[in-house]
């Protein structure tokens, strides 16, 4: 049996953290030693949108310290990733490099949905999970400047928000009216509620949340206090909120006191407390969960899941699949052509696997291109297709990469409209996506042709590849003219980037 | 549910009262003076009774330099707050006087009528007058003058063109009158020279009687050949002398770029402290106490006039001397741990279950092992560890010093704040630091007062953490004389807790949490005072309650209310104390319930165990911190639970033998004055002595191997 032992490194907006763990295959990952260090980064990320020379001078020492001790573990691998902080300062490249001449550690900055993405897999490795979304479950991520919720209903994700209320945003639009107002706490609510109004009446309709699992700053040190817990690990509801009511009247110095917070006023306490508070009231749960994982066990999981050292009981793909449907649906852009399309054009990549040499993943953006492709149409029957790609840019589908995203986004774009140059992408997508666009869109674009007059003529589609010609054999008992005829006009970048000839043979039935 | 609080607060108040509480230094005397009772008790063989009065003195020392430097300052800077028990630093300071005074009275009867006399009757002489030698003597003692003590003196004058020279603290001086020969004036001159503390107090001489051994203390001989020093002058008289300064440092840790120099700069400071006492012979001429007086800004309150030699720690010396082992207890030697067999593997022995080591009465060597044993494996991938007080020569830093040469990963924490040790801390730091260590000095603000190592190795099966835990120091020489417990384990959890442990103090972030060690200054406080109130929650409904603790000092006003507290709703409070203790017994409805003793035995008690009924479900810890504010507040302490079953049992035990111990045992009364248990009909129980017995008692016996062998002798072949 091997034993990797894992760091892993995140720089955040105000903590540098390293964890390291032990991966064995085919058993719990082990957490070995975590070490947190404290800057603020994201002062001046916020402030002045680059992050001064003290800071990075104090980044770098942190993070040789982080070197020596990974070292001291004989660590066999690391990864390490920079959030959000370093994504939106102008001098990210520049700080990334004095890292790595300095500490000889790469630092990749993740995108919100990848870092998203690696907290559920975390997430995703406890038993308790799965039951839960079986039973209607809301993923609550909240951060310093945004929060994310992820709804899943008989274990498949339902949507993704991206909501712009953070802890610390709050507290910087209260700070310039504290001094008018004795008791903030109403104010900090009023500005809560009203971003969380919109999203319930759009999205929590006819849901039914039995859990809200929360991930996020605070939440671990204020769930802390309950002793008493479900055998889950969950506490009621009633409970949580009965307290943080109680809380919500407190000033921040008693709760930091009863908290034992480091800070003995911690100006973001009262925001957190409301915060939690009003979520709570407002996805009206039976219970909920604070797990504790923080993104470092996320990183550890994804690396171990990519080494296949560990397997998750989710299934991602599905939930991607899932996720990009209930938005097709929100759009009512989901109908019977969408899956006749998304079957096609899956029988076509699979049977086209030798010739253009892509596989699972570049499958599935694929079949979420297909099933978003149509959705612009919701908003404007003209020029669909760049409302298409607005949309799927807006939307959050957990598991999806910004560069996938992108891809998704220029796959749907371009289907209906004539051919794609690397000059159309350029600055969004390097080369290699440039391609995977491309192939994945003339196939999509041969899916599109042969459901034409969205009348599902065809049954039991078949694509075989015959030297440079792919044939594909459909059952109708219909009048296909339409199809055959249209068939080449769409087949032409097909042709041009896979140098293979659609052509469509039809056995009539009757 | 808020009438409910104020009636909590309003019985909070009730046992805060200043009459309920006994003031430390006052308390701290009493201990003293416990420990002054053993050199009076008979039944102790005469050279350990030395050593009490000795260790009395050295530790009336350090409580000078301390405490009573800390209350002067406060007079000084007219601080007028007044403590648990209601005294202002000023009432303090007098109380402390007139006790002190009766100590030292006490002391030097003791010395001076039952110890010389009981010497003498075994044939040991100390000479405290030169004017007693014989001729023969006389010669010899002059000769080691001359050879010996001459070359080392600096004879200092004082007059118009040289001022008051410094007296060094705790220096022992001989000061002297002079007039010049050619001079017939008789005008006065003062000098001092200082004992040298290069030789020996104590210098045995040929005896004046065969079989006899003999003693002279140096400044006799000094204080016989001083107008050797002064040749052009008569010297009108001479007396020894002794001072002590205000030594308490006081570092300001934020202005203090490097705490390595600073410390280092403070050390040079403290010989200039403001002198708060003065110790003379209490025949000294009248004049030259004057200028003593004078120069040395002392008040009249401040001088100690002493019937018989100053500065008794020199009986530390005497209790040493040779062929003198049938006036000292047989040395205990420190036994084997059953379950760690010396030169194997400890680790394996670790793994097969939590270790208990009970010190003196077992051996401190697996300690050191542990760490020898580390430096040298190769799986060992880190070592870390705190030292507070650490042994001259120590090994542990030898090792620690070898594992970082051998490309281990090495933190030591060395606490350079660690008192009167600081010399000596600031030597071991830079040598690790030398050998590729990583050292850490401490934290702003706090001591690190915790006993911790941690071991890191890498197995088969991933890695595994090793940690040592203990009430004591890491230091090999006191392990000897200080009763201490320590516990082995590799249990993950307070391996994940050490590893954090040694993040907090690298300067990291606080774990999210805990699983099992309780660390101070942050988290302690809390959670002795909720161990103790649920105790009160479950005397409250009516069930067993009990806390049986052992500790060093207990002076913690809020610890003590709540005892008081849980006394007042029966829950039953065994203490064991050592030292000081300003809970009062048997108040009426306050502390009826409480019962105190202090032991104060052959070895110094220092280990800390807190045990809680908790309803049958009992917890025991064991750790770093006494009861007292400084503990809780201003350092890093650790306190452990003892969850291995086999283990609890082992505290158990310990804890109900001293708590029966009627021999060394000195019980607080209500009055506040501790008294000894009445020994008539009862069977005696020493607990130090019982526990060296159960130590030698569990050391599996050697199965002697050549009993059953059988030679063999082989068969012809055929």
């Amino acid at each position: 049996m091997k034993t990797i032992t894992f760091a892993a490194i995140y720089i955040g907006s105000h903590e540098v953290s390293l964890k390291v763990s032990e991966i064995t295959s085919g058993r719990k990952i082990r957490p070995i030693d975590y070490v947190r260090s404290n800057i603020d980064l994201g002062r001046d990320a916020y402030r002045k949108g680059m992050i001064g020379y003290e800071l990075v001078e104090e980044l770098c020492q942190v993070l040789k310290e982080f070197y020596t001790i990974m070292n001291g573990y004989k660590v066999d691998a690391y990864k390490a990733y920079a959030g959000n902080t370093l994504r939106n300062v102008s001098n990210e490249v520049f700080i990334l490099d004095q890292i790595r001449l300095r500490t000889k550690i790469d630092v990749t900055v993740l995108s919100n949905s990848e870092y998203r993405f690696m907290e559920y897999k975390a997430l995703a490795m406890s038993p308790e999970f799965e039951k839960m979304i079986q039973k209607g479950a809301a993923i609550v991520d909240v951060g310093g400047g945004s929060m994310q919720i992820s709804l899943f209903q008989k274990g498949k994700a339902v949507t993704t928000q991206h909501i712009e209320l953070g802890i610390m945003r709050i507290r910087e639009k209260i700070l310039k009216i504290e001094n008018l107002v004795s008791h903030y706490e109403t104010q900090i609510q009023e500005l809560v509620d009203k971003e969380l109004e919109i999203f319930r009446r759009i999205y929590l309709e006819g849901m039914e949340v039995k859990y809200v699992i929360f991930l996020g700053d605070y939440i671990g040190e204020i769930v802390k206090s309950f002793s008493k817990k479900e055998e889950d690990g969950t506490i009621e509801t009633e409970r949580f909120l009965k307290l943080l009511k109680k809380w919500s009247k407190k000033t921040s110095e008693e709760i930091s006191e009863e908290l034992n917070l480091p800070n003995e006023h911690d100006p973001l306490i009262v925001p957190s407390v409301v915060l939690y508070k009003r979520l709570t009231e407002e996805l009206n749960a039976g219970y909920i969960w604070v797990p504790g994982y923080t993104i470092n066990d996320g990183i550890v999981c994804d690396y171990a899941e990519r080494r296949r050292m560990v397997s998750f009981g989710h299934n991602f793909e599905e939930d991607i699949l899932n996720a990009a449907k209930s938005l097709a649906e929100r759009y009512q852009g989901y109908s019977k052509h969408t899956e006749a399309v998304l079957s096609m054009c899956t029988i076509v990549f699979d049977a086209m696997k030798k010739v253009h040499g892509m596989g699972k993943r570049e499958r599935l953006l694929l079949q979420v291109a297909a099933v978003l492709h149509d959705c612009g149409r919701y908003i404007s029957l003209v020029d669909q297709a760049e409302r298409s790609y607005q949309i799927v840019m807006a939307s959050e589908i957990i598991g999806v990469s910004q560069l996938e995203r992108e891809i998704i986004g220029d796959i749907v774009r371009y289907t209906s409209k004539p051919s794609l140059t690397y000059g159309d992408v350029n600055g969004k997508l390097d080369q290699a996506s440039y391609m995977v666009v491309s192939k994945l869109t003339a196939i999509l674009k041969i899916a599109n042709a042969l459901d034409r007059s969205h009348k599902q003529k065809f049954k039991g589609v078949k694509a075989s590849l015959r030297q440079r010609e792919l044939v594909i054999t459909v059952e109708s008992s219909e009048d296909i003219v339409l199809e055959k005829g249209l068939l080449p006009a769409y087949a032409n970048s097909f042709e041009e980037v896979f140098s293979v000839k659609p052509a469509i043979r039809e056995k009539k039935v009757f | 549910m808020d009438k409910e609080k104020e009636k909590d607060k309003e019985k909070d108040k009730e046992f805060l009262k200043p009459e309920y509480y006994e003031n430390r230094e006052l308390s701290w005397l009493k201990f003293n003076y416990r420990v002054l009772n053993e050199a009076r008790d008979k039944n102790i063989p005469l050279l350990e009774r030395l050593k009490f009065v000795s260790i009395t003195s050295s530790n009336l020392d350090e409580f000078f330099m301390v405490r009573v430097a800390s209350l002067k300052d406060m007079v000084h800077a007219e601080y007028k707050k007044k403590d648990i028990a209601g005294m202002t630093a000023k009432e303090q300071l007098e109380a402390i006087n007139k006790d002190t005074r009766a100590l030292v009275e006490v002391q030097y009867s003791t010395y001076n009528r039952s110890l010389v006399p009981l010497l003498h009757n075994h044939d040991i002489q100390i000479i405290d007058a030169h004017e007693d030698l014989t001729e023969a003597q006389e010669e010899y003692v002059d000769r080691y003058f001359e050879e010996a003590v001459y070359p080392v003196l600096t004879p200092m004058a004082v007059d118009a063109s040289r001022p008051f020279p410094l007296i060094r603290n705790k220096s022992l001086n001989i000061a002297a009158l002079l007039t010049k020969k050619e001079d017939n004036k008789g005008e006065l001159e003062f000098a001092t020279v200082q004992v040298p503390s290069v030789l020996s107090r104590i210098v045995q001489i040929p005896p004046a009687e065969e079989g006899c051994k003999t003693f002279i203390l140096l400044e006799q001989i000094i204080e016989r050949n001083i107008h050797r020093l002064f040749l052009n002058y008569n010297v009108v008289c001479a007396y020894p002398y002794r001072i002590m300064r205000n030594a308490d440092l006081s570092i300001d840790e934020d202005e203090a770029e490097d705490l390595l120099q600073e410390i280092q700069k403070q050390l040079k400071k403290r010989q200039w402290g403001e002198v708060i006492r003065l110790e003379v012979e209490e025949k000294v001429d009248k004049r030259l106490l004057k200028i003593l007086q004078d120069d040395l800004h002392i008040a009249q309150e401040d001088i100690f006039k002493i019937n018989g030699p100053i500065d008794l720690t020199f009986l530390m010396k005497m209790y040493g001397i040779e062929d003198g082992d049938a006036l000292r207890y047989p040395s205990h030697k420190p036994q084997r741990v059953p379950q760690i067999v010396p030169g194997e593997d400890i680790f394996e022995a670790i793994r097969k279950g939590d270790i208990l080591l009970h010190h003196p009465y077992q051996t401190f060597d697996p300690v050191v092992d542990f760490i020898r044993q580390a430096a040298k494996d190769p799986d060992v991938l880190a070592i870390k560890q705190t030292l507070y007080r650490v042994s001259g020569n120590s090994p542990i830093i030898a090792s620690l010093a070898q594992a970082a040469e051998n490309g281990k990963q090495v933190s030591v924490l060395v606490e350079l704040k660690a008192r009167f040790d600081e010399e000596n801390n600031i030597v071991w730091a830079k040598k690790l630091e030398k050998a590729g260590c990583h050292v850490i000095y401490g934290l702003v603000g706090l001591k690190t007062h915790s006993k911790i190592a941690l071991v890191v190795r890498k197995e088969e099966d991933g890695i595994r953490r090793y940690v040592h835990l203990g009430t004591g120091n890491y230091n090999d020489s006191t392990a000897k004389l200080y009763t201490d417990l320590g516990m082995f384990t590799c249990s993950e959890a307070i391996g994940e807790d050490a590893t954090a442990v040694f993040n907090m103090l690298s300067g990291y972030s606080e774990p999210l949490s805990w699983n099992k060690l309780v660390v101070a200054p942050i988290w302690l406080r809390k959670r002795f005072l909720k161990l103790i109130k649920r105790e009160i929650k479950h005397a409250n409904a009516g069930r067993e309650a009990f806390i049986k603790a052992k500790m060093n000092s207990l002076c913690d006003r809020d610890i003590i209310a709540a005892l008081y507290e849980a006394s007042a709703a029966g829950v039953q409070i065994d203490l064991v104390i050592r030292g000081i203790c300003c809970l009062k017994t048997g108040i009426p409805g306050v502390s009826e319930n409480i019962r105190v003793r202090s032991i104060v035995g052959n070895f110094l008690e220092h280990s800390r165990i807190f045990w809680f009924h908790n309803d049958g479900q009992e917890e025991i810890y064991m750790g770093s911190a006494d009861w007292m504010p400084r503990n809780l507040d201003r350092r890093v302490e650790i306190i452990f639970p003892v969850e291995n079953e086999r283990l609890m049992d082992q505290v158990r035990h310990i804890m109900e033998t001293q708590l029966a111990d009627n021999t060394k045992s000195h019980i607080l009364q209500k009055d506040g004055h501790y008294e000894k248990i009445d020994k008539r009909g009862k069977k005696l129980l020493n607990s130090q002595q019982q526990f060296c017995k159960e130590a030698e008692k569990a050391v599996p016996k050697k199965v002697n191997a050549y009993q059953d062998r059988v030679f063999i002798p082989a068969e012809p072949v055929e």
